[in-house]
């Protein structure tokens, strides 16, 4: 597949007029020798972006359905989080890229982490000296967004590592642009829009023109209400989500008014929310699933669809497996009263289908999208 | 005098009664945002405006947790800008009194942060000089303005304008104390409720 590194495209910045010492970018002391320049370095940065709970819509942010029609998702970020750390190396030539495994070269050209890679080459970053981390709460492929938040966050720290404060929105768009433009991942733009905006959202994608982001202004205690009603389970079973996607992208005309549907319930999701009718929001969520579990084979399978029938059976009023599908997390809305029932009725049929991964994981929504949340000195006066 | 009276009162409850709701429960959702992340909250105005962030400041800083200061350990930080008449006389004599906000608030914004800019007119020099420095650095603010909203409600992210006629200030000042209020028993009750949760579930 072609790989358009060379984009010129550099919508989201402006001239930087962050003194020179923040415009450097990495730099290494003096390759014949000279003593390092502390003063001139930016320091370390870190960055904090979350995952997010995609309710309803997912999909329809795919370009090839919101090219002709507005795709629409409605999604709220939690408390789990991918954090990433850039750091100046002036003593190591090189650059240091450390996540699962760890790799270190002499150019960014040579990594082999592929959004990595492509940001580094797009920014123009390759004077080395330069350190990047990545951490997370959660390992990765559960249907919560991570790797879009990673990139969000990748993108905010290399911004600011350089100088550059982005907005959200530009941060939202630079990240889609890097993962579907630049890497080709034949995925959506709503999780880059979750991670980077934060809180509880409608997010409606146009042929033309920018993103609208609608707010969903709710209060505390409807939203700690739909908190005790929700139950996220890890399955235990990851899969790229590339591998449903791209089987996905490539019907989406045969699937076309599903996917109108799909769009079109956002707003009576978000109606929903608004009045707090929990069980209302669960029969739509069990309605999406079944819509979604059409568009491509392997969106759902027999083990997938064993867990969600024991929830429903057990007492959960509704819920859907997160992300693009074949695996990740199951998300079930269920009354108190009945929880206990439901982890016995999954632990269960967990047990039985050998998932050794499967977890319950507790989450509360958060506000906040991606934030720089510790750099080690004052930020630049731009 | 009761017609004075009665007069008065119908023009405040006119003015409350259209009050920008979607943007009050924008500016709570920001607070929230700059609490997860432990960013600071800065307040500033001129003359009554400014009294009002003093106000706020107080009322923020510890009646939002009075009922339970002890299990709250992170609370918010809500700082008046200037935080002391002297920095308020220096940057004014010796720089010019458009840097008065603008001055201290270099000092500490950080990404983390959000800004609350109270004007009732919205084009105070000063004001706008301020919030256009945290617009650079890409950190929300919330604009209480009044009459026509000014400049403040142009630059603002959360634009709450409380519309009158110009020089209403009285009027305005009055709902702004209101809407600051409002704000700080949300977070009250808010705070409340989750010990209230996290007692039942004990």
């Amino acid at each position: 597949m072609p790989k358009r590194l060379a984009g010129s495209y550099r919508r989201a910045e402006g001239p930087s007029t962050a003194p020179a010492r923040f415009r450097q970018g990495p730099r290494t002391g003096d390759r014949r020798g000279a003593p390092v320049d502390w003063d001139k370095l930016s320091l370390m940065i870190l960055v904090r972006a979350p995952l997010r709970i995609s309710f309803v819509g997912g999909g329809t942010d795919l370009p090839e359905f919101y090219r002709k029609h507005p795709g629409r998702v409605i999604s709220v970020t939690i408390d789990k989080y991918v954090y990433v750390l850039v750091n100046p190396t002036p003593l190591v030539d090189k650059f240091t890229i450390k996540y699962q495994r760890t790799e270190i070269v002499d150019h960014p050209k040579d990594l082999e982490h592929t959004r990595l890679r492509a940001a580094l080459l797009d920014l123009g970053m390759v004077q080395s000296g330069l350190e990047v981390g990545s951490f997370a709460d959660l390992p990765a492929k559960t249907g919560l967004g991570s790797s879009s938040s990673f990139s969000v966050a990748l993108l905010r720290g290399l911004h600011a590592y350089r100088g550059r404060s982005l907005s959200n929105r530009d941060l939202a768009e630079e990240a889609s642009r890097l993962e579907i433009d630049l890497v080709q991942e034949p995925i959506g733009k709503q999780d880059q829009y979750a991670a980077a905006f934060g809180g509880f959202n409608v997010f409606q994608f146009n042929a033309h023109g920018p993103v609208d982001v609608s707010p969903v202004l709710l209060d505390y205690r409807k939203r700690s209400a739909l908190e005790e009603h929700l139950l996220l389970f890890f399955t235990g079973i990851t899969r790229p989500a590339a591998s449903v996607l791209t089987e996905q992208r490539s019907r989406v005309e045969e699937h076309f008014e599903t996917y109108v549907a799909m769009a079109e319930s956002v707003g009576e999701f978000a109606r929903r929310v608004l009045e707090g009718d929990i069980r209302g929001m669960a029969h739509m969520l069990h309605e999406g699933w079944l819509r979604k579990r059409s568009l491509a084979s392997s969106v759902s399978s027999s083990v997938l669809d064993g867990l969600y029938e024991a929830g429903l059976s057990a007492g959960a009023w509704g819920g859907k497996i997160l992300g693009a599908g074949g695996g990740g997390c199951l998300l079930l809305l269920a009354p108190p009263s009945a929880q206990a029932a439901v982890r016995r009725a999954l632990e269960g049929r967990a047990a039985q289908e050998r998932l050794a991964g499967f977890k319950e994981i507790g989450v509360r929504t958060v506000q906040s999208g991606t934030d720089l949340v510790y750099r080690d000195q004052q930020p630049p006066v731009y | 005098m009761e017609e004075f009276i009665r007069g008065f009162v119908g023009d405040v409850t006119r003015v409350m009664s259209a009050l920008p709701v979607q943007e009050i429960a924008r500016a709570i959702n920001v607070i929230q945002a700059v609490y997860e992340r432990d960013g600071r909250i800065y307040i500033f105005g001129n003359g009554g405006s400014l009294a009002l962030a003093t106000h706020w400041v107080s009322d923020f800083n510890k009646t939002v947790f009075s009922h339970n200061l002890e299990s709250h350990t992170r609370r918010f930080q809500a700082i008046r800008l200037p935080s002391t008449e002297e920095e308020l006389s220096a940057w004014a004599n010796d720089v010019g009194y458009e840097m008065v906000f603008a001055g201290p608030l270099q000092n500490y914004l950080q990404e983390t942060d959000g800004v609350i800019a109270i004007s009732s007119s919205g084009n105070s020099q000063n004001i706008v000089k301020a919030v256009e420095l945290a617009k650079r650095r890409n950190v929300p603010v919330i604009g209480l303005s009044g009459f026509d909203g000014g400049k403040l409600n142009e630059l603002a992210d959360v634009k709450i304008v409380v519309q009158t006629e110009k020089g209403k200030y009285e009027i305005v000042e009055g709902i702004h104390a209101v809407i600051l209020h409002l704000i700080t028993k949300y977070f009250q009750d808010y705070f409340d409720h989750q010990l209230a949760r996290r007692t039942a579930g004990a």
